[in-house]
């Protein structure tokens, strides 16, 4: 589903590349962890799936589409097939919850009918229907979160990138977006988060990428764990860096 | 056996390539393809945006009717200024002062002879008997003065009164040629009563003022006219993109989650527009109310405001809330049109 291959970035002033031949195959229906220290890579990895920007080399397939034609024009029409979640919930202020989902499928030129139809059952899955009519501000970052996640979902993406969802919530509320995201891989999305909390990682015991200094040092596929000060490099891993790896593998890309 | 490896990988990299490619289609065949639907939400949202985004939408829209009803202004003070300028030069004359008796057949050969120069717009002469009644008609009221007019007084008033040649121009400030001839021309320099000189060195200085009031008018109206249409356009820019700016985030929300350029930029365009339109009827509103104020105060100064007046008395009133609107919506558009620009051009 996602497939990143010898990925390369590395900023104009920066002396290390943000990334440096990074491989990695995501399944469909996979739920994965991406984890590591500030600074380790994770933003400027999920900016490449969201194609805010482009690697120096390497390539990157998202949903069956090769990144590298997907030309500056045909950049909405993209980030129209993924969900996004973002760590400060990037809600429109000025529109109420019920327009900002909306928003997402009008973007898509959905008619005003589906619109009536889907905004209410999406609404209902992230439990805020009775908070429809409500301006952003007036929820709370759990809340405000629950919106974005019904924005992303809205349109039935097969994929969900999210970029440190629970960074700016409370335990409690973690939990619950955790609880959601869960959900929302059960009905068939894959899942990409991006994270530094381990408590997370470690409790839900799906697939952990760990990136640290632009590189993957960790890919445990199954009941990944995660430790913020313990990163060690199994051989395994390593084996994902060779160029052109993930491009060679078995799976099928949708 | 690494043989069979080879060509099954390079099959599967081929199966992934066409499979990228058959996605990409897809991707861009996905494009909305309802114009009226995206329209109508475009206009929706940039409507509901000016509302709830009201203090900085009437900042825009007070500036901008200000701006508005500067412009008028200049563009009022420019044409009443040329209109009493005209007003007051259509009204000049040069009396040209002949001999007593001078009789009318000469009047009219020195009225061919003037006539020749291009710059004569008409000519009216009078005799020193028609200048007489004129006298008497004048003063028909002052039975002191009717009273004294026996025939022996009026015999010795047409003996002594100036037959008078009015000559109107085109030009008033190229009057060389008209003196040329009446200095030099023989019939003239014979007829041309040499007690009393033609007017046109009595009335200079006012000729003058009038001729330079005309030149600010027509020239530094329209320069002035200029330089505020200029300064509004920036200073409405600048508060549009004051406004844009605070909601610069908003606008890289949008792009991240898919929204094209025309779906970010239309509502802000539809906003600035509704602050033109605002803008548009505010200032015509007002205008007309302080001009209709002002104008019998300016009147009772001689100055023309008719040509104004006449149309804001008119059907034309409501030509002029559509300038102001259509100024209003152009001026707004394209500010909005800029200042967005800069946040769309990396999507």
């Amino acid at each position: 589903m996602i497939l990143v291959d010898s990925v390369t970035k590395k900023y104009p002033g920066d002396a290390k590349p943000a990334l440096d031949s990074v491989s990695l195959h995501i399944e469909p229906n996979e739920f994965a962890f991406l984890v590591g220290k500030s600074g380790a890579g994770k933003s400027t990895f999920i900016k490449m799936i969201t194609k805010e920007e482009i690697p120096d080399s390497g390539k990157i397939i998202v949903g069956g589409i090769d990144l590298d034609y997907v030309k500056k024009r045909h950049i909405p029409s993209y980030r129209r097939r993924l969900g996004v979640v973002f760590q400060d919930f990037k809600l429109l202020p000025r529109r109420t919850v019920y327009e900002n989902v909306a928003f997402a499928l009008e973007i898509a030129g959905m008619s005003g009918k589906e619109i009536r139809k889907t905004v209410p059952k999406v609404l209902e899955l992230v439990d805020l229907l009775d908070q429809a009519k409500k301006f952003p501000s007036q929820l709370s970052g759990g809340q405000q979160q629950r919106v974005s996640i019904a924005r992303s979902v809205a349109r039935q993406p097969k994929i969900l990138i999210a970029d440190e969802p629970t960074a700016n919530l409370d335990k409690l509320t973690t939990q619950e977006i955790i609880d959601l995201l869960k959900k929302i891989n059960d009905f068939g999305t894959t899942i990409l988060v991006s994270t530094h909390d381990e408590s997370i990682v470690n409790t839900l015991q799906k697939r952990v990428i760990t990136l640290a200094d632009g590189k993957i040092v960790n890919d445990q596929k199954n009941n990944g764990i995660y430790k913020l000060d313990a990163t060690p490099v199994p051989k395994e891993s390593r084996t994902l860096q060779t160029p052109g790896h993930a491009l060679k593998t078995k799976r099928k890309v949708m | 056996m690494a043989k069979t490896e080879d060509t099954s990988e390079k099959e599967k990299n081929k199966n992934l390539k066409s499979a990228a490619k058959k996605g990409l289609k897809v991707m861009r065949k996905s494009k909305s393809k309802h114009p009226v639907r995206k329209g109508a939400r475009i206009v929706k949202y940039g409507s509901s945006g000016f509302v709830r985004n009201i203090w900085l939408s009437s900042a825009a829209t007070v500036v901008m009717a200000f701006t508005l009803i500067i412009l008028f202004a200049t563009v009022v003070a420019s044409v009443i200024l040329t209109n009493t300028a005209d007003m007051m030069r259509e009204k000049i004359d040069i009396t040209i002062y002949l001999k007593p008796n001078t009789s009318e057949q000469r009047l009219g050969e020195l009225t061919d002879v003037i006539s020749e120069d291009s710059n004569i717009k008409s000519v009216e002469t009078s005799t020193s008997e028609e200048e007489y009644e004129k006298f008497v008609a004048e003063n028909a009221d002052s039975e002191d003065i009717i009273n004294v007019l026996d025939d022996e007084m009026k015999a010795l008033m047409i003996s002594k009164m100036q037959a008078t040649m009015r000559v109107k121009v085109y030009d008033v400030d190229n009057l060389d040629s008209i003196k040329e001839i009446v200095e030099t021309n023989s019939l003239f320099k014979k007829y041309v009563d040499p007690e009393k000189a033609p007017t046109y060195d009595v009335n200079q200085v006012e000729i003058a003022t009038i001729t330079s009031w005309a030149r600010i008018a027509r020239t530094g109206g329209i320069i002035l006219a200029i330089i505020f249409l200029i300064v509004s356009v920036l200073i409405i820019f600048s508060t549009i993109r004051m406004a844009i700016f605070s909601r610069r985030e908003e606008i890289y929300m949008m792009k991240l989650v898919g929204a094209d350029k025309g779906f970010i930029r239309g509502p802000f365009l539809v906003e600035a527009e509704i602050c033109g339109i605002v803008a548009g009827v505010v200032a015509a509103t007002a205008s007309y109310f302080f001009f209709m104020f002002l104008s019998p105060k300016l009147s009772n100064y001689g100055i023309n405001v008719n040509t104004i007046t006449e149309i804001l008395e008119s059907n034309k009133l409501i030509l002029m809330y559509l300038v102001f609107m259509g100024i209003g919506i152009i001026v707004g558009r394209l500010s909005a049109w800029l200042a967005i620009s800069k946040y769309l051009r990396k999507m």
